[in-house]
């Protein structure tokens, strides 16, 4: 690890913990923007800080990674492609800015996640909507011909329905997803509950604060309870 | 003449001032240092029973406890009140475990605050900042601060009467609040005597936490049994348990400096497998995961504790085999 990639990954993490300088923060905003997806690129490895940071504290882990499809909606703007200031700045402006957009859609990701724990209830609900089509298209081959535009006009227009509200956000969200990260979520979230609840064990016997390290796993234990 | 005299009178008076200043604040630190381990002593031996919150980073959880001594033997029970159903018990009833754990409880616990405790005050300065009331009943309140950046602070509220603790607020390097532990509501050692605490058992096997304690306690914990040996350790953290490799491959190791812990835990490639470099943190927790090749052999180290993250960071760099030919 070269010294700026360490003194990077220093910055990371305290901007992580909310204590980065204002320097500190431009530098990994300048990093972040440079959008590569190599593994120890500072984009990667705030995906991944974050990763486990929702893994250990029960939240439902961001899939989606919409700060691509964000920037290029805003560049593709009239209002800040003709805006004086940064055209002054030239394109080192304009990069800042989309990084940090980049940046807060990492972050709101993980924010919206927080706060609509019924992300997950969406997904599944979809995910019937597409059996209850498949289950309706199966049958319906072994209907005579007159019952078909029944059953069908019905999946057709609730699939509609569906088309319709997510059509205004369907440019903007072109979300990409990460496979890794859904590969070794599972594997993680099992490794940390298990030397979590280790951890706390002995941290029961050994910090004089009693039983209250067991006070820390339950949001970790839960999750492994859900699964 | 005159002036002369009461400039030195003015000097002796401040002298004696700063005498009398020192002194006090000596014995400030004696009392908040005896508060301390009169609750160390009290926290093992008091039945008690109570709810207490914890708190990180806006979360909240309530928990019931229950913590009866009697005939020196220990139960312990703790009930989470929100959320899924969830207990833990660890009792020392168990003959084969309750040698093991007993002795850890005991022995390992107050080894730390007896030998090492004197230690602590090498790493922390301890302050008395006043009373106030907590759960209903009167506390003192100790500041504990750390002397270096290698470990947090607390703020510990302590039972005038018992000695019990019953408010922790760990406190980082900015004197910012990471988490915190407090009763709401707690009784002490009364009406105690009719909980039952071997039958209450049977319906409660969620966590079997008081299985990997049987097989973790080692009292007589050598860093030299381990093959893995960090070549560098915050000063005035002590071996606190050892546990050889176990069939899954894995190794750990953990410390203490009598308030903060952390654990060590050294994995072989096969378990570790394709598990990303961690950097996280969970309120207070942080873990560290880091990958080293050492002889030739992968694996995967991870650091698990209350301490800073550059502390966890630190340490993960410094673990390596005793006969390391380390090629990172």
């Amino acid at each position: 690890m070269s010294d700026h990639e360490e003194r990077l990954a220093e910055s990371l993490s305290a901007l992580m913990d909310g204590e980065s300088t204002e320097l500190e923060t431009h530098r990994i905003l300048k990093e972040v923007g440079s959008n590569s997806s190599a593994p120890d690129s500072a984009r990667s490895k705030w995906q991944r800080y974050h990763m486990a940071s929702s893994v250990m504290s029960g939240d439902p882990v961001a899939k989606l990674d919409v700060s691509a499809a964000i920037s290029a909606a805003i560049d593709a703007e009239d209002s800040h492609r003709i805006n004086p200031l940064q055209q002054f700045a030239g394109a080192a402006g304009r990069f800042a800015i989309a990084a940090s957009v980049a940046m807060v859609a990492i972050l709101g990701v993980q924010q919206f996640n927080d706060v609509v724990p019924s992300n997950s209830d969406a997904v599944e609900f979809a995910q019937v909507a597409v059996d209850t089509a498949q289950q309706n298209n199966g049958p319906a081959i072994q209907f005579p011909s007159g019952f078909q535009p029944n059953i069908q006009a019905r999946t057709v227009s609730a699939g509609g329905n569906n088309k319709v509200s997510q059509q205004p956000l369907a440019p903007l969200i072109q979300a990409r997803q990460t496979v890794n990260q859904q590969h070794s979520e599972q594997e993680l979230r099992a490794y940390l509950n298990d030397i979590m609840l280790k951890h706390s064990s002995h941290a029961a016997l050994n910090s004089n604060q009693g039983m209250l390290p067991f006070a820390r796993v339950t949001k970790i234990d839960d999750r492994s309870g859900d699964e | 003449m005159l002036v002369k005299w009461l400039k030195k009178l003015k000097l002796a008076a401040l002298i004696a001032a700063v005498f009398v200043h020192g002194s006090l604040i000596a014995q400030q630190m004696d009392s908040a240092y005896d508060l301390m381990a009169r609750m160390a002593k009290a926290s093992k031996e008091l039945s008690y029973r109570g709810l207490f919150t914890y708190e990180f980073r806006g979360n909240l959880t309530s928990v019931k406890v229950v913590h009866i001594v009697r005939d020196g033997q220990t139960y312990e029970r703790i009930v989470h009140m929100d959320g899924p159903a969830r207990e833990v018990v660890r009792r020392s009833d168990d003959m084969d475990c309750m040698r093991a754990s007993d002795m850890l409880l005991r022995g390992s616990v107050l080894k730390i605050n007896d030998n090492n405790y004197s230690h602590l005050q090498d790493f922390y300065n301890f302050y008395t900042s006043g009373d106030t009331r907590i759960a209903g009943r009167d506390v003192s309140v100790v500041n504990v601060i750390p002397k270096d950046k290698y470990r947090y602070g607390y703020i510990i509220a302590i039972d005038k009467e018992t000695g019990l603790m019953l408010q922790s607020v760990l406190i980082n390097g900015q004197g910012k609040p990471m988490e915190r532990f407090q009763f709401v509501d707690i009784s002490i050692g009364v009406d105690l005597n009719n909980v039952a605490f071997t039958s209450e058992l049977s319906t409660s096997d969620d966590i079997d936490v008081d299985q990997s304690d049987c097989l973790e306690a080692n009292q007589q914990a050598q860093v030299s049994s381990s093959e893995w040996v960090p070549k560098w350790l915050p000063p005035g953290f002590v071996l606190s348990s050892y546990q050889p490799t176990d069939e899954s491959g894995q190794e750990s190791l953990m410390y203490t400096d009598g308030l903060a812990v952390f654990s060590v835990f050294i994995d072989s490639a096969e378990k570790s497998g394709d598990l990303p470099p961690v950097d996280a943190n969970l309120g207070a927790t942080v873990a560290v995961l880091t990958k080293g090749v050492f002889n030739n052999q992968r694996y995967a180290i991870c650091v698990v504790g209350e301490i800073p993250r550059s502390t966890a960071r630190e340490i993960a760099k410094a673990i390596s085999p005793l006969n390391a030919s380390s090629t990172p």
